[in-house]
């Protein structure tokens, strides 16, 4: 059985849900290869093969696989397939969401998405309708082709010494090319649709002190809100409310921050996957629904958070 | 320039899906049904490249059971041209789905075709591209923005931490995103008109396609109820249970 | 929180099963409401109630219509917008004729939108309600010259219309109306007067405004009968239909009330700066009759306005009933509690009250929305006048009792909500507050009353009555004949039910030639108990439509078959034993009602 793993980098560097992909292909078993294909990115295939368990970076280079196209991108895996590969694994990423599908269609298999957990190695679980079911799958295909969720599988260590092979780059198809690229990393995410929320309330004290839950935002990728209490107290504008009378939010994630837990703030985020409480007082009822409560002052705990997600 | 629309009926948003009992899957019978909301976009995207003057002719098809003739009836309320269903009782897998869209993008020849960029019920989000790739066409997947030109396409698209521009030659794929529009409400004079443009139907057979599902669903579960009263002790456990238990954070 | 979601498959069961969808669309003129076309439409505007109506609901209340300075008012944020949305969209012209741009769609299927909006944003469907009125006046009996100039542009909306009868000396009494019209030899009238109660009297939403607006003559009798009807803009309207000089009709103050506040009840005041100028329709002096035209359709709009309201209290009751949790159910084993409050027997009692009110009434409207389109287009003249005849029956029940429900199921979805229900951002009370109008609008119920005892059921010494009651006494008997328990139930209570009808109805037809005053004084407990029968009788029919669903292969949606008729069976186990009581009123209650002096009070 051997895995091929599709890097997702930015040529000098490897980027975070390529370890997560390695993971995961770790648990299926078998010998991992990662296809690194860019340009000039040796150092991103340097980082792939200090991955434990990698047994071999495949490192294609070519000037318009600097910013691949997904056609592109698929085509230099492709030419790697079906070969010896028993798996095609990538992040469930915009990168491996783009390409993945491409590559399954022109082996003519199926493709599972946004894997979960790997329960045999042609049978893995994935959410289904927004996380409300998880469904088993088994794919008789040859080949199975997988995306698969970063947080569900820890990065590996690093430390490794697998092999870098430079293979030959599939040409250019023309079809098309990316012209630009925009980060927008101060942008937050719309509150309704963000799968990170901190939501701050009467505890915060003051306008100002909202500020304390930006730089924990800005780590998480959350949209912040707020508890009827926080805007009646004018620390921050109306559209910024979770609640009844506010906006309904389900995310993935629900930070409660110096919210006490009125039940009317509950209706508007008691849906969330998972809700962390934090508040100074231990008989706040927000506690009482929250996965993970930790009492004390936030002035506190908020940076302490912000700092240790690193 | 001909715009083919791909639409899935799927359950209505709103509806709580239940896990049948016996663990065979999400129990849809008698639940309200309707367009999933990424077709809705790609529709309304397609219906302002009409009212831009670049698209000349809208066709929505769907795929899968008679009743999705409703679903594209909505489409055709929203302003398709006309419909097309590719009418089976077999459950479609994505990778079926591209065939068929495939083989039907063989016969009607559009210039440009935009999806949705996964349905809400599966949550696969692997049509498009697999369309695409079946095609040797162009993709640009989670568009925020799509502008059209002189046989060429440059879409704004939804990249992790900001955006890509992308520039493609025509014909080829889109998906949408969230932010690409807001569809418009279907007005009631359009739903009455609605029903006198023309929807044909065809079948997989017809147009050559294998649609035998490749995965087969071993079970479906729902997910874990969370509790609620659970405590840290400090910002260190929880930023680890965050990590390894839950695993809401990487 | 609860958001409102239109509850299409019980709508679709009660218009298809209930109302006879089917046979409304094989009448001339409304071949195009298949049941799929119709499906399609109501989708469209339960999407429409819950994505743009609903959300503005509770704002709307919050933050009111104000007048601001030079008489302008200002709507809530977002009302305009979504005004402006609505009739992009072309809700406003469903029923309204395709000469004049509209649908010509059956009020069948408007009277099932028509209820989402009111559930949704009651405030915010008032100025659609009200200019459907003065659409409908114009329509029937203004001259060519009127239609042309004013109806296509308030079929499309671009213009809304007002209804103004209410002076501050005329309520109720409009033979009171003491506004002035003077001819002018050019065809037009000056007007003088004042006029209150102006639901969007004035507003931001258009360019103008058309009032239909009562007023006398100098010459004319006094009372009813000396009352005519005028159109007078807003603006005047030139020739080519732009708008012209601004017409002297200005809002002088808005009323605060308890409820529906987003809609802006104007103080109008004519004539203040040399005259308003309006346009006769049709005869001078027959004003009232043409008004009686459209008050049908306008009692049973606010009828179907208690519908809604009730059927919006429902939903967010349950919807906290769910979720609260508070105390352990009594008598229920742990693992079978859900641990909420509607675990609780008492909850349960009121929401299976709301639900079966809600559907009851709904039933009972909607089946007669399906009479006014038999009325209006069936090829038969005997069944169009026997389809009148039965809607004419039934509109004061409709508008009497679905509001005076919507009181008691709206104090229900508060008293679920217990402490919360009386804090207003719950959301509960404004139900409360926006309901408490229904009963006193377009007729109050006293005086819905009087009109059932009078001219429908005694002008014609009950025979459109008893005709009704032999129906409900068929469907009773069809209960009773069946196998299953809970049918043979609902056929027994059903069956006293309507023994307790006939005897109030023996009662009334004598008694309100003879003993005028006694019949008045209990009239409204005869049209609760009309109400109540009604409503037994319809889901009576729901249930055996229900059983029999359930008996077919394939035959329905089996929660919803099973939910149908358990819902039947509380209302005719709890709710239909109060026709009894109602009888016993009527019977023996008039003497009681006048046995004290004005003096004692």
């Amino acid at each position: 059985m051997t895995i091929l793993v599709l890097a997702e980098h930015d040529n000098a560097s490897l980027k975070s849900s390529t370890g997560h992909a390695i993971a995961a292909a770790a648990r299926l078993g078998g010998d991992i290869h990662v296809l690194v294909a860019g340009h000039d990115a040796q150092g991103a295939a340097q980082a792939a093969a200090q991955f434990e368990g990698v047994a071999k970076v495949l490192l294609a280079d070519a000037a318009h696989l600097a910013a691949p196209t997904a056609d592109n991108a698929a085509s230099t895996a492709l030419s790697l397939l079906p070969g010896a590969y028993t798996h095609v694994v990538a992040a469930a990423t915009g990168f491996g969401k783009s390409i993945i599908p491409r590559i399954a269609a022109k082996l003519d298999v199926a493709q599972v998405s946004e894997v979960t957990a790997i329960e045999a190695p042609d049978t893995f679980v994935r959410p289904i309708y927004a996380g409300n079911a998880f469904a088993t799958v088994q794919s008789k295909d040859p080949i199975k082709v997988l995306t698969v969720r970063t947080t569900a599988f820890d990065s590996p260590k690093t430390g490794g010494s697998g092999a870098i092979e430079t293979i030959e780059a599939a040409a250019d198809s023309g079809l098309s090319r990316v012209t630009g690229a925009e980060l927008t990393k101060s942008e937050r995410p719309e509150l309704t649709s963000a799968r990170v929320v901190i939501s701050g309330g009467r505890g915060l004290g003051s306008s100002e002190n909202f500020k304390l839950l930006e730089a924990l935002a800005d780590k998480l990728q959350a949209a912040i809100g707020a508890s009827r209490a926080a805007v009646d107290a004018g620390y921050v504008p109306n559209d910024y409310q979770v609640g009844q009378t506010g906006k309904i939010v389900a995310p993935d994630l629900y930070i409660a921050v110096g919210i006490s837990g009125a039940i009317q703030h509950l209706a508007g985020m008691k849906d969330s996957k998972v809700i962390v409480a934090i508040n100074k007082d231990p008989e706040a009822p927000i506690f009482q629904i929250a996965d993970y409560g930790l009492v004390g002052d936030l002035f506190a705990l908020v940076p302490e958070f912000t700092a240790e997600l690193g | 320039m001909k715009i083919l629309i791909p639409i899935k009926r799927v359950v209505d948003y709103n509806v709580k899906v239940r896990v049948k009992s016996d663990g065979s899957g999400v129990d849809t019978t008698n639940v309200k049904m309707s367009m999933n909301p990424f077709d809705e976009i790609a529709v309304e995207e397609a219906v302002r490249l009409k009212e831009k003057g670049v698209a000349t002719e809208i066709v929505a098809v769907s795929c899968g059971v008679a009743a999705c003739q409703e679903t594209l009836r909505t489409a055709l309320a929203l302003g398709a041209d006309r419909a097309i269903l590719i009418e089976t009782d077999v459950e479609l897998q994505p990778l079926a789905v591209a065939k068929l869209l495939a083989a039907l993008a063989a016969e009607e020849k559009p210039e440009l075709m935009i999806l949705g960029k996964q349905a809400i019920d599966d949550d696969a989000n692997q049509t498009g591209q697999m369309l695409a790739a079946l095609l040797d066409w162009p993709q640009a997947a989670f568009a925020s923005k799509v502008d059209i030109a002189a046989g060429v396409a440059t879409v704004k698209r939804e990249v992790d931490g900001g955006t890509e521009t992308v520039e493609m030659k025509l014909p080829a794929i889109v998906t949408t995103d969230l932010r690409l529009n807001e569809p418009r409400y279907a007005t009631l004079p359009n739903i009455m008109k609605a029903k006198k443009k023309p929807l044909t139907t065809t079948t997989p057979a017809a147009l050559n396609v294998d649609v035998a599902p490749r995965l087969t669903t071993l079970k479906v579960v729902e997910p874990p109820k969370r509790k609620g009263g659970g405590k840290v002790a400090d910002v260190k456990e929880l930023v680890a249970k965050l990590r390894t238990e839950a695993k809401v954070i990487t | 929180m609860s958001t409102y979601y239109a509850p299409l498959a019980e709508m679709q069961f009660v218009m298809n099963h209930l109302a006879g969808l089917e046979q409304v669309a094989k009448l001339p003129g409304f071949e195009d409401a298949t049941p799929d076309t119709v499906a399609a439409i109501l989708d469209e505007a339960a999407k429409f109630a819950t994505q743009v109506l609903d959300p503005l609901n509770a704002s709307g209340d919050r933050e009111g219509s104000k007048l601001l300075e030079g008489g302008v008012v200002k709507t809530p944020a977002g009302f305009k917008d979504a005004y402006l949305q609505y009739c992009d969209n072309g809700w406003n012209g469903l029923t309204k004729s395709p000469e004049y741009g509209g649908q010509g769609l059956p009020q069948l299927v408007a009277t099932a939108v028509e209820e989402m909006w009111h559930a949704s944003n009651l405030a915010f469907d008032l100025c659609p309600l009200l200019t459907q009125g003065a659409i409908e006046a114009i329509e029937l009996r203004g001259s060519d010259a009127l239609k042309k100039k004013f109806l296509p542009r308030m079929v499309a909306g671009t213009w809304t219309g007002t209804m103004n009868l209410t002076e501050p000396q005329a309520g109720s009494d409009l033979a009171a109306v003491r506004t002035r019209a003077i001819a002018q030899g050019d065809g037009t009238y000056k007007l003088h007067g004042q006029k209150i109660f102006i639901t969007f009297g004035e507003h931001d939403y258009t360019d103008n405004i058309v009032h239909l607006v009562l007023a006398r003559t100098p010459d004319a009798p006094d009372g009813v009968k000396g009352i005519s009807l005028f159109v007078v803009p807003k603006f005047l309207v030139n020739d080519d239909g732009t708008p012209g000089a601004r017409n002297d009709v200005h809002c002088v103050s808005l009323e605060r009330k308890l409820g529906i506040h987003a809609s802006p009840t104007a103080v109008l005041a004519y004539g203040d700066h040399g005259g308003a100028t309006g346009y006769l329709v049709g005869e001078e002096n027959r004003g009232l009759e043409y008004m009686f035209i459209m008050m049908n359709l306008a009692r049973f709009s606010v009828g179907l306005e208690g519908v809604g309201i009730s059927d919006r209290a429902y939903q967010r009751a349950v919807t906290y009933a769910r979720d609260r949790v508070q105390g352990r159910a009594v008598g229920l084993e742990k693992n079978a509690a859900t641990g909420a409050i509607i675990d609780h027997p008492d909850v349960r009692r009121m929401l299976m009250t709301m639900r079966a009110y809600t559907e009851a009434t709904r039933a009972v409207a909607y089946v007669t929305a399906a009479a006014l389109d038999n009325a209006a287009n069936n090829p038969d003249a005997s069944a169009r006048a026997k389809a009148q005849a039965f809607a004419d029956f039934m509109i004061p029940i409709v508008k009497g009792w679905s509001t005076e429900v919507a009181q008691e199921v709206a104090a229900l979805g508060v008293q679920v909500h217990g402490g919360m229900g009386f804090i207003e951002e719950t959301g509960a009370a404004q139900h409360l507050r926006d309901a408490r109008i229904t009963t006193i609008y377009e007729g109050t119920t006293g005086i819905q009353a009087n009109d059932l005892i009078g001219r429908k059921t005694a002008r014609d010494s009950g025979a459109v009555a008893k005709a009704v009651v032999a129906e409900i006494h068929k469907v009773a008997a069809t209960l009773a004949a069946r196998s299953e328990p809970s049918l043979q139930a609902i056929g027994v209570a059903l069956a006293a039910a309507t023994a307790d009808l006939q005897a109030a109805l023996d009662w009334m037809v004598p008694a309100y030639g003879q003993r005028t005053r006694a019949a008045h004084a209990v009239a409204v407990a005869y049209l609760k108990l009309w109400g109540l029968a009604a409503g037994g009788w319809q889901m009576g029919r729901a249930a055996l439509v229900a059983a029999d669903q359930q008996a077919a292969a394939g035959g329905g949606d089996p929660a919803f078959l099973h939910a149908k008729i358990a819902t039947a069976r509380f209302y005719a186990d709890c709710l239909l034993p109060q026709a009894s009581a109602y009888a016993r009123t009527v019977l023996h209650g008039s003497e009681s009602v006048l046995a004290l002096d004005v003096e004692a009070f």
